[in-house]
Parts: structure tokens; C-alpha cells; sequence
């Protein structure tokens, strides 16, 4: 009877088992096997951002986000006493981000992994971690306004962070693999995935010992002016590239949030305004190729001059003056400047300074870059020609008017500036940027010329005789414009720039600097000038270019 | 082995093994050695996450089983070797110490999962009286009832002092709140007083009279009624006590026919909580497969059968009372424990003998299997094919070293 009993019963589990494993397998081991999946993204490790010798300007490191599950959270008065010291934080504000009901909320984002250690030591209920990476910017502010920064997310927001973000991040993959109760992987079970692709690292033109003194210049000179800000371009003016863009004043992009957010701009490249005289060179320019006039061109230059139905003025005024072309250009004169101008037609003007790149982006792909503002002839009125002439009623960037003047120092050929020299994918290969695009806009005659008259500004007799630099020959113009404000609709304040090259006779760098709206002065030799003068002097030792060892010819300013 | 049997059919063939004189002697071992030795192997897999987990290493606990199993092996062939008399003798003793240790226990005793019902012998060792006394149980009881032989058909004296001093250890046991070997105690007593004669009232009066006591006491912890929650309803909270029952079905469900493969457990993981012990029945499903668990079943049956065997032939009234004993506490144990694993019944907290971890439950079993193989022994045509087969070797020897001698 027992025995029966037993096979009975032994018969009844086997037929159990049979159940369990054979009939209804199928389905409960499908259920098992997707509660067990999970699928975790595998981050994509971003690229660097590098200066053009190779120095890291942005790097990402290995970070964690601390976390919390509230629900799992005891005692949050006391796991936010005990977190306070380690995490640096408010102990009420660290409970608040404990208490509550959520099953996943953010604690700390991007401390190092030695804190996590800490915080992980301490075994409190519900505080968790993810892995993360966390940007970093060693050098600081150095370039910020160039590099930008990344938003909590590691996306790009700001600079070519943003801009080259698509190849900077990489792409993450996805890792699907088993865990177990505790959310642990299990070593035995079936994993399948994409590894993450990481990012390229991006190679600058930019030169960080340049930048840093264009940026230290500017940041003091933008200080002892009470100006709103300040920008400077270091260009080579062979290939177009930026050696240093500074925009003062500026920020950290360690900590973005802590800042302006106008700071964050780069103001070198999204903020447009009226040029003033530095137009006059692409004035002098048309004049040149048109054969309207030539350098030595004898000008009779009333104190005022109607033109249509309005008086125009110097800057200063002054009795009737005896000032050849290049005296006109050396002393600013806009009356001089309309003298000539009123030789050219609009279109022609027009066509020139468009071809100098004045109302087109430069090309060299930085967001949010402005496009500056150019009128086309056929809107143009009676005062337009004479006023575009020296410089007003267009708006241009920084970097477009350094451009204009790095075309006339490659002898006409306008390069299309750049800022990315090279990118290197993840595994090494070094992809350099395609050479830039070039158009021949002025003839090298006309291109020489117009830097002989230059020279002359930075002359005794000239508005910039300051900035001279020893043994180099320099060929520059200044501007003083007045400053459009678009909240007015009305001019307000001054823009003071000098916009120069060196070495005159074969030039090789070209350095922009503007002074917005500075307080205590508003000409752009005496602002802007002496920034001009310690930033080109540092380049051409940085760049080992030589003095070239020739002597400015004496040009005639009056007659 | 008889030359004839060599032509007869299968069935026949079957036949004749089965009733060669040490067949059921065979059987146990066989059946012992295959259970014991794939409980090893399953240890050393469902024990390495939670080793590793407590100790670093995933092979301590494994390590510890391997070292219960290989004295309790040595145990249980000293005990298949001792004469039914000398174990006869020790039935008073081994109740009396049963009794110092239960009531010891509840002094000194130190708890583990809620039961305090352990004795620590220093370092990891610990000692569960509540285990000496099945086995004493056994003994005593078996003892006492062929010495009432003759007068067993008077209920008084088959019922006292059996129910009275089986029913003061229970009790002890329920103080120590180990509810699960209660449950074995009481088949022990039930497979004495069947194998006794006793008749069919006895049964149901005590049928009653426990199932009132356990549902009275499982009303009275508040786990005893989740896990029984739990039973009638695995799916109701997956989360809470449902988990482990969702999880073993996962395991057998993901085994499927052939398993995943040895050590290949995916629940051993941490998700099926004492994987290694109560369920691991759930991970031999998962990682042999049904091939593994039914042959696993059939070598409990087997094992079972050969107990149930052994009292149903031997002419020993003692035999026939601890057999059956032994037959119904590993009968029952095994059911209560594949029962609950298979979700078909209760939880109720008992290992699966032979294989599940622990050294408190494997010693007693292989103690008890040591007199179950004593007794096999012991049948007088076992007894008297043991004699010829070591005249045989003895002559086979003494041939070998005279020709080994004539040789030289």
C-alpha cells in the first residue's frame, strides 16, 4: 500500500515537471527572459577639442551622477548630513533632493569617481549611481568663446561644441545583457550589443599662447576703457587661418551658468556693426582698380560737403585741406573719402565690397555667426553711396573685416577664413580640413598699394602713429564708428577699432581689434591701438617671423 | 550472478536482480551515492554566486558540503556495518540525550531565519537537536514497539507511551518554532504506528488532531500564512512572497527538456532566493532540464521504493518499524520539499534530503540510509550471500597470492 502510494504521489510531481518544463515552458520562459533583458547605453566617449599644437582646450574625463531611488530612502534628514561634507552641499538642500516619492532623481551630476567612492562607502539606502562623462576645459576660459560649452546632457550648446557636436559626441551604443534580482549582470547570461563609436577630436587653428595674450589684452584694455566688451582676430593671412579669436569679456566653460549669456557669444563673429573708416579701404580699393584716382591723387577737401540734401563733417573739423589719396586715407577724412567715391557708381561699389565678403558669412561654419548687413544698390538713396563709403549704413563682424584686410595683404586673394585645421577619428586617422575656397578680389598692384597707404596711417602724420612696432613695418587703419543700437533704433556709443598688418611689405598676420562702446574715448588709434600693438608684436615672435628688414617708403600725406 | 538469468527476457532479467538476495541492498547504495553525488555537483553550482557573495570565494559553501557529505558517508558505512542489536541498545540513550539537547536548545540555542533551534559548535559549525531527535525517534520508537510486539493489539499499549513521548519532542520542536520538522516527526510516528498494525481509526483521529494543530500554528506566524497566501496564489504579488514560487517556475520553465547546462543557472543569481537550499531543486530543473529532474525523482522513488522494500520482506518486526519510519520522514520530506519548489504545495522550509546544502540535514539522512543499508545487510540470505562472496574473494586472493608466489 505504501509502495502504491508512493508511485502515485512520485508520478503526480513527475507529471508537475512535465507541466512546468515541457507543456507550459514556452511561454513562462519567454516571460523569464524579458524580465531578465535589460538594456544599458554604452557612452560614447566625446572627442577633444585641441588647440593647434595639440593642446587639449576640452577633454572629457569618467565621471558619476549620484542618484537616488526616494522611495528606498529611510532617514533623508540624515543621509543628507551624512552626504553634505563629501558632495560640498547645502545639508537642506541635499534632503529636499532625498525626500519624497520619485524612483529616480539626480543628487550630484559628474563628480569624480573618488567621491562616488566616498558616497558608495557609506552603503545608504536608495543613493545610486550612474556612469557619466564630465566635460572638462582645462585651460579654463582660455578660447572659451571659440570651444563653448555643453549643457548637463554633454550636449554641445555653446561654440563649436555645438556646432561640431554630431562629430565630436560619437555614437553611443547599446549593450542588452541579464541580470538578476539585484540588477546584477550575470557573467553566464546571453549579452548582444553596439559598441559606442566615439567621437573625432578636433583640431583648432587656433594658437593657445597667441589666443591667451589676445585674450589677456583685450580683457584689460576692455577694463581700463569701462568698454561693453571687446574683440580681437589674429589671422594668417596666407590660408586664412584664426590664430586667436578673442571675445572679452568672457566666461568659464566649466561653469557656463555662471555667466552672462551674452559672454558666451563670440562676439568677434555674431555681433555685426557699422565699420566706419576701415570701410574706406575697400573704398580706396574700387578707387584704385577703377583708376579713379591714384595714391598720390591731389585732393582739394572742403571742411563740409552736401551731398543730395545732407551736410556731411569730419570727425574734426578743419579749414579746407590740401590732401592727397593716401592723406585721406591716413588722416580718415570722409570728406576726402565722398571726393572720390562720387567718382564710382553704386553698383560698382556695391560689387566690390561684396566681393571683400561684406554681407555673406564667412564660410567658415560657426554657429549663430552673423551675416552682417550689406543694402543692395537698387535700394540705395541719395546719401547711401557717399555714406557706405566711410563705412556707414553696413554692418559687418569682426572676423569679415579682418578678412577684408587679410585680402589685401595675400596680394587680392580673399581666403576664406577657417578655425578647424584638422579632425582625428577614433582611430587615429587625421582628417585635414579641405583647403579653404579663394577668390582673387583686388588686383596684387592695387593690393600693394593700398598697404603702402596703410602705412601711412601708422605714420607721424597718421591717426594710429602709436601703434608702430619696432623693426616691423605696419600698415593698419583705425575706425571710430558710431555704434547702431538696435534697442533705440539710433546711434549710442562708439565702436573703436584698428585693424592692421605686419610685416607691411609681406605681410603674413593680420590682427583686428574692436573696443565696443568704451567710455572714457572713442578713437579707434588711441582704444583700440595699443591692444593691436602688444598682440601683433607677440604673434610675430610666437609665428618667428622675421622683420624683413626694409624701410617704409616716404609717402606724401598734403600738397 | 546466476548464468541462466543471461538468457531470459528483459522483465524476467528485472525480476531476477530484484530478487537476488542483496538486491535492496544495492538499490540504496546505488540510489544514495547517485543522489549524494548530484547533490554535490548541484552545490558547487547554486552555491557559488551566494558564496561568493558572503565569502569571496564561490566554492566555501561547496567546499563545507563536500566535507558533511565525506564524514557523513564514513558515518553511514560504520552504521551500515554495526549489528541491529548494538543499534537496538542505543534507542533509550539517544532519546534521553535528544531531550537534554532539545530542552539545551532553548537555553543556549542561537537562531538562524527565525528558528532558534541551532546549537554553535564554534566557527561555522552548528548543530540542530531537532535533527538527533528524527533519528532517535526512529530508534526508540521501533525499539519500543517490537518489545510490545505481543501486545500490540491492546490500543493502550500501542499508543503509550509512543504518543505521549513523541508528542513531548514535537512540542519542544514547536517551542524552537521549526514547524518543518514537526512535519517529518509526525510521519515518522505515523509510518511506526502503520507498519505496527495500528488501525485506521488511529490514523484519522491523529490526521485530525494534527491538521487542527498546524493550521492553528501556521494561523499564528504571519509567514507561515503568507507563504501559504502565496501557494494558493503565486501571481497575486510577484514582488513579495510570490517571488521565490515565480522564480522556481521560471527556472524549471527556462530548463525546458535538456536544461541549460550544468552551472549555466540564471536565477542562482540572486533572484531565487535560497537556491542553494530549499529550491535547489528549481536550479537542477533549470540547468539539467526535465531530463535531470525526473531522473532525479526516479532515484528518490527508487530510494524510497528500497526502504518500503526492505520492510515489506524482512521477517525483523524492528526492521519493518524503522524502515517504514525512515521510508516515510525521506518519503515525506522529499514531497514537502518538490511539492513546495513545484508550487503544489505549501512552503514549508524543508531541504531536499540528500541534496539540498547543510550539514544538519545530510548527516541525519545518511545516518538514517546507514541503517537502512544495516539492515539490508543483516536479512539472512543477504547476510548469507555477503558470507560466500567474501569466501569467494578470500579464495580468489589466496589463488592469486599462490600463483604470484609460484610464479616467483
Amino acid at each position: 500500500m505504501l509502495m502504491v502510494m508512493t508511485l502515485i504521489v512520485m508520478s503526480l510531481l513527475g507529471a508537475r515537471l512535465v507541466e512546468l518544463q515541457a507543456v507550459t515552458a514556452d511561454g513562462t520562459a519567454t516571460l523569464a527572459e524579458s524580465q531578465r533583458m535589460r538594456t544599458s547605453v554604452d557612452l560614447a566617449q566625446r572627442g577633444r577639442i585641441l588647440d593647434a599644437n595639440g593642446a587639449v582646450l576640452a577633454t572629457s574625463v569618467i565621471a558619476r551622477n549620484i542618484t537616488v531611488d526616494q522611495t528606498l530612502v529611510k532617514d533623508a534628514a540624515a543621509e543628507a548630513e551624512a552626504l553634505a561634507p563629501i558632495l560640498g552641499a547645502d545639508p537642506l538642500e541635499l534632503e529636499r533632493k532625498l525626500a519624497g516619492t520619485k524612483r529616480f532623481a539626480y543628487v550630484a551630476r559628474g563628480v569624480t569617481p573618488a567621491v562616488w567612492e566616498q558616497v558608495s562607502a557609506l552603503a545608504l539606502p536608495g543613493i545610486l549611481s550612474e556612469s557619466t562623462t564630465k566635460r572638462v576645459y582645462p585651460s579654463g576660459s582660455l578660447a572659451a568663446n571659440v570651444v563653448g560649452f555643453v549643457g548637463r546632457d554633454g550636449r554641445g550648446l555653446g561654440g563649436l561644441e555645438y556646432g561640431q557636436q554630431d562629430l565630436l559626441a560619437g555614437k553611443n551604443g547599446e549593450m542588452t545583457y541579464e541580470v538578476a534580482g539585484g540588477g546584477r549582470r550575470i557573467p553566464t547570461g546571453q549579452e548582444e550589443g553596439i559598441n559606442a563609436i566615439a567621437g573625432s577630436d578636433v583640431t583648432l587653428t587656433i594658437d593657445r599662447d597667441i589666443q591667451f595674450e589676445a585674450q589677456s589684452a583685450i580683457a584689460e584694455r576692455v577694463r581700463e576703457a569701462q568698454a561693453d566688451g571687446g574683440t580681437v582676430v589674429v589671422m594668417d593671412s596666407r590660408t586664412g587661418r584664426i590664430l586667436a579669436l578673442a571675445s572679452a569679456p568672457t566666461f568659464d566653460p566649466n561653469s557656463p551658468g555662471s555667466s552672462d549669456p551674452a559672454d558666451r557669444n563670440n562676439r568677434a563673429l555674431t555681433e555685426a556693426f557699422e565699420p566706419g573708416s576701415t570701410a574706406k579701404i575697400m573704398t580706396m580699393a574700387a578707387v584704385l582698380e577703377r583708376h579713379v584716382a591714384t595714391p598720390t591723387t591731389r585732393l582739394t577737401v572742403p571742411p563740409t560737403i552736401k551731398v543730395s540734401d545732407k551736410l556731411f563733417h569730419d570727425a574734426e573739423d578743419h579749414p579746407t585741406e590740401k590732401l592727397t589719396l593716401t592723406g585721406v586715407l591716413a588722416k580718415s577724412s570722409n570728406i576726402g573719402t565722398i571726393l572720390v567715391a562720387q567718382k564710382l557708381t553704386p553698383v560698382v561699389l556695391y560689387s566690390y565690397l561684396k566681393r571683400f565678403g561684406i554681407g555673406e558669412r564667412t564660410g567658415m561654419g560657426f554657429p549663430g555667426e552673423a551675416r552682417g548687413f550689406l543694402p543692395v544698390p537698387s535700394s540705395w538713396s541719395g546719401t547711401s553711396l557717399p555714406t557706405i563709403a566711410f563705412g556707414q549704413g553696413l554692418s559687418v563682424t569682426s572676423v569679415q573685416a579682418a578678412s577684408v584686410f587679410a585680402t589685401i595683404a595675400n596680394d587680392g586673394v580673399r581666403v576664406t577664413p577657417s578655425l578647424i585645421a584638422s579632425t582625428t577619428d577614433p582611430d587615429g586617422t587625421v582628417r585635414p580640413s579641405a583647403a579653404p575656397a579663394t577668390r582673387r578680389v583686388i588686383s596684387p598692384s592695387t593690393a600693394s598699394q593700398l598697404r603702402t597707404m596703410m602705412e601711412a596711417v601708422v605714420s607721424e602724420g597718421g591717426t594710429a602713429a602709436g601703434v608702430r612696432i619696432p623693426g616691423y613695418r605696419v600698415a593698419g587703419k583705425t575706425a571710430t564708428a558710431q555704434r547702431y543700437e538696435p534697442s533705440c533704433k539710433c546711434y549710442k556709443g562708439y565702436v573703436a577699432s584698428f585693424i592692421g598688418m605686419a610685416p607691411a611689405d609681406a605681410p603674413q598676420l593680420v590682427v583686428a581689434v574692436s573696443l565696443i562702446n568704451p567710455r572714457n574715448g572713442h578713437f579707434g588709434g588711441a582704444e583700440a591701438g595699443p591692444v593691436f600693438k602688444d598682440v601683433m608684436s607677440f604673434a610675430l615672435q610666437a609665428q618667428r617671423i622675421p622683420p624683413t628688414g626694409t624701410r617704409s617708403p616716404v609717402t606724401k600725406l598734403t600738397w | 550472478m546466476n548464468a541462466t538469468l543471461v538468457h531470459e527476457r528483459p522483465v524476467g532479467r528485472v525480476r531476477g536482480l530484484l530478487s537476488s538476495p542483496l538486491a535492496t541492498y544495492h538499490l540504496l547504495v546505488g540510489s544514495t551515492t547517485l543522489l549524494l553525488a548530484l547533490g554535490l555537483v548541484m552545490v558547487l553550482s547554486a552555491s557559488s554566486v551566494e558564496s561568493y557573495k558572503v565569502f569571496g570565494s564561490s566554492f566555501v559553501l561547496a567546499q563545507r558540503q563536500f566535507m558533511f557529505a565525506g564524514f557523513g558517508v564514513v558515518l553511514m558505512l560504520v552504521i551500515s556495518r554495526v549489528p541491529i542489536a548494538s543499534i537496538r541498545r542505543l534507542a533509550w540513550p539517544l532519546l534521553g540525550g535528544s531531550f537534554v539537547l532539545l530542552v539545551a536548545v532553548l537555553v543556549i540555542g542561537v537562531s538562524v531565519a527565525g528558528q532558534r533551534n541551532w546549537i554553535a559548535l564554534g566557527g561555522p559549525f552548528r548543530f540542530q537537536p531537532s535533527e538527533l531527535a528524527k533519528l532517535a525517534l526512529v530508534i526508540w520508537g521501533a525499539d519500543l514497539l517490537t518489545r510490545k510486539q505481543t501486545m500490540l493489539r491492546d490500543p493502550r499499549h500501542l499508543l503509550v507511551p509512543l504518543l505521549p513521548i513523541s508528542g513531548l519532542i514535537v512540542a519542544l520542536v514547536l517551542l524552537e518554532k521549526d514547524l518543518g520538522t514537526v512535519l517529518i516527526l509526525m510521519p515518522i510516528v505515523a509510518g511506526l504506528l502503520f507498519a505496527a498494525g495500528a488501525g485506521a481509526w488511529v490514523f484519522l483521529g491523529l490526521g485530525a488532531l494534527a491538521g487542527a494543530a498546524i493550521a492553528l500554528l501556521s494561523m499564528g506566524a504571519s509567514y507561515r500564512m503568507g507563504r501559504f497566501a502565496a501557494w494558493l496564489n503565486p501571481d497575486a504579488d510577484p514582488l513579495g512572497v510570490g517571488w521565490q514560487l515565480t522564480h522556481a517556475r521560471y527556472a524549471f520553465a527556462v530548463g525546458g527538456w535538456w536544461g541549460q547546462g550544468l552551472g549555466a543557472s540564471r536565477e542562482k543569481w540572486g533572484s531565487l532566493p535560497e537556491a542553494h537550499t530549499d529550491f535547489i531543486f528549481a536550479v537542477v530543473g533549470e540547468e539539467l532540464g526535465l531530463l535531470g529532474t525526473i531522473t532525479m525523482l526516479v532515484l528518490f522513488c527508487v530510494l524510497i521504493m528500497s526502504a518500503l522494500k526492505l520492510a515489506r520482506d524482512s521477517q525483523d518486526f524492528f526492521v519493518q518499524l524503522a524502515s517504514t519510519a525512515i521510508a516515510a520522514w525521506i518519503g515525506i520530506q522529499t514531497l514537502l520539499n518538490l511539492g513546495a519548489v513545484l508550487g503544489v504545495l505549501p512552503i514549508t522550509g524543508v531541504p531536499l534530503p540528500l541534496v539540498s546544502y547543510g550539514g544538519s540535514s545530510l548527516l541525519p539522512t545518511l545516518i538514517a540510509l546507514g541503517l537502512l543499508m544495516a539492515f539490508a545487510r543483516q536479512e539472512p540470505a543477504a547476510r548469507k550471500a555477503l558470507a560466500d562472496r567474501a569466501r569467494k574473494r578470500a579464495r580468489a586472493s589466496s589463488a592469486r597470492r599462490a600463483e604470484s608466489a609460484g610464479a616467483r
